[in-house]
């Protein structure tokens, strides 16, 4: 089975998100911060990172360049509530397959993320 | 445990009597949303709100469980979304028929219906995807929200705690609540729009007003910045006033002062170039004229309705306490508030700033001879109050 991992420190969006894609034959890790996102990247090697841009503890694009020195290769899509110039392109140089908006459709999502875990 | 029979009636009363008390939608959406699932004892229950900025429906609000509730603000649709199409395009109006909600159970039946079957595949299509779309939206039914055919909202509604179904009355009650709800949308929609406008036409107006103040200056080159400064100082005593409680200003006074400082030397304009700008002193007769001021001011501005106070204020600042200063001669209190405030803080402009032939005086030795005036010249409550701006350092 794919392995998606979601990190958001909100818990409502973490719970939404992973009985939504478990019900798609997904096995969903969830984390909600940078520190146990890395701990989990690290074990479970996940097919693909949804990751929040907006969080408390380490940024999206702070977790973004941590995991980058030990996984170069994994993919990573941004979820974020603000368009911010200077973060999309960072995200862009370190690497990121896409970049997604909230408030987002929800079949946009689904389809960019079933599309990345069948590749 | 069975639930306690709701009596609907009742709580539609208490919705249209929130309607009228909150005028915050979203903040009586979210109560809405909360007492449905607590009363009707449903699993979750969320709005999708239409949103005028994006043309798009956001799902604002969401109660329920963890894991049952969806969070608020990271879902949108837009208009292709199977349940928007659905509830906006009017060929799918004859599928609800006298219903005004759309139960998941009932899809399949529906499909099977003649007006479905006969229709093509575009119905059967579009309620297959109606029916794929509610159990990610955690709703086994949705009831749509029109204000004038307009889609507001769509209600969502999660299965109920006890498993069973939705029965007709309660839908009904739903329909009925999602289109008060629809109408509180409306409703502060227009009001937030008026308010927009509103704001923009007093800009508009107190723009028009400075643009007119400075036509003063143009004219009246001794006076540069006058007018502006005038009109701080004014505000500034009128606070102070209102501070120390030394008088009671009426509704809108400061909007007025604020104008009227602004205007107060408009009748300028029709005063000839050559009196304005003399160096010398002026002849009895030319004195007259530039006197001449105050009247023509207020005549300019009479045409003007809700102006009164700002007329007080311009025709009456040259007034003294005494009842010797112009155009009328009044006297004590019956020089209206405004124009006493005016003629202290013209007064206070004029002797600290630099004319071509003399050095404006300092703050502090123009406010010990306007002192000296108190009675005679001026009221003393604006001037006790400049006193009080000088020694607070606010001047």
């Amino acid at each position: 089975m794919a392995k998606l991992l979601i990190v958001d420190d909100e818990s409502d969006i973490r719970e939404f998100a992973r009985n939504f894609f478990r019900k798609r034959q997904i096995e969903v890790f969830v984390a909600s911060g940078g520190r146990q996102a890395l701990d989990i990247i690290a074990k479970e090697n996940p097919d693909l990172i949804l990751l929040d841009v907006r969080m408390e503890e380490m940024t999206g694009i702070e977790v973004l360049r941590e995991l980058r020195k030990n996984s170069p290769s994994v993919k990573v899509i941004m979820v974020s509530g603000v368009e911010d110039e200077e973060t999309i392109k960072e995200a862009n140089t370190l690497g990121v397959i896409g970049y997604i908006h909230k408030p987002f459709i929800l079949e946009e999502l689904e389809k960019i993320v079933l599309a990345q875990l069948n590749n | 445990m069975t639930p306690t029979k709701i009596d609907y009636k009742r709580e539609l009363e208490s919705a249209s009597k929130g309607m009228i008390l909150i005028h915050d939608p979203r903040l009586l959406i979210k109560l809405i949303v909360r007492s449905l699932v607590q009363k009707v004892h449903i699993q979750h229950a969320g709005m999708v709100l239409y949103d005028p900025d994006k043309d798009s429906y956001v799902l604002s609000i969401s109660r329920g469980e963890i894991g049952e509730r969806i969070p608020e603000g990271l879902i949108r649709f837009n208009k292709t979304n199977p349940l928007i199409k659905l509830f906006i395009q009017k060929e799918y109006k004859y599928i609800f028929e006298n219903r005004h909600a759309i139960v998941a159970e009932d899809i399949n039946k529906l499909l099977w219906k003649e007006s479905v079957i006969s229709n093509g595949n575009g119905i059967k299509q579009l309620l297959h995807n109606v029916s794929e779309q509610l159990p990610k939206l955690n709703a086994v039914a949705c009831v749509p929200a029109y204000h004038h055919h307009m889609l507001m909202a769509i209600l969502l509604l999660g299965e109920k705690r006890d498993g069973s179904r939705f029965g007709q009355e309660e839908l009904n009650f739903f329909s009925a609540l999602a289109s008060d709800v629809a109408m509180a949308i409306r409703n502060a929609q227009l009001f937030e729009d008026l308010k927009r406008e509103a704001e923009r036409n007093r800009n508009l107006f107190i723009q028009t007003t400075i643009a007119l103040g400075s036509a003063i200056e143009a004219k009246d080159t001794y006076t540069h910045g006058h007018t502006e400064r005038v009109t701080k100082y004014a505000l500034a005593i009128g606070r102070q006033m209102e501070a120390s409680k030394t008088y009671n200003f009426p509704y809108k006074f400061f909007e007025n002062l604020y104008i009227a400082g602004l205007l107060h030397d408009i009748g300028k304009i029709g005063v000839p170039e050559t009196i304005l700008s003399k160096k010398d002193k002026l002849t009895a007769e030319e004195y007259e004229i530039m006197k001449s001021h105050t009247n023509r001011g207020a005549e300019i501005l009479s045409s003007l309705t809700g102006f009164e106070e700002v007329i007080n204020g311009v025709k009456y600042h040259h007034e003294r306490y005494d009842g010797k200063g112009y155009p009328v001669g009044l006297k004590g209190e019956d020089i209206p508030m405004i124009a006493s405030i005016i003629a202290v803080a013209d007064t206070f402009d004029a002797m600290t700033t630099d004319r071509p032939y003399r050095k404006g005086f300092s703050k502090e030795k123009a406010i010990s001879e306007i002192k000296e005036y108190i009675n005679k010249q001026f009221n003393h409550k604006p001037v006790d109050a400049l006193v009080e701006l000088f020694h607070k350092g606010d001047l």
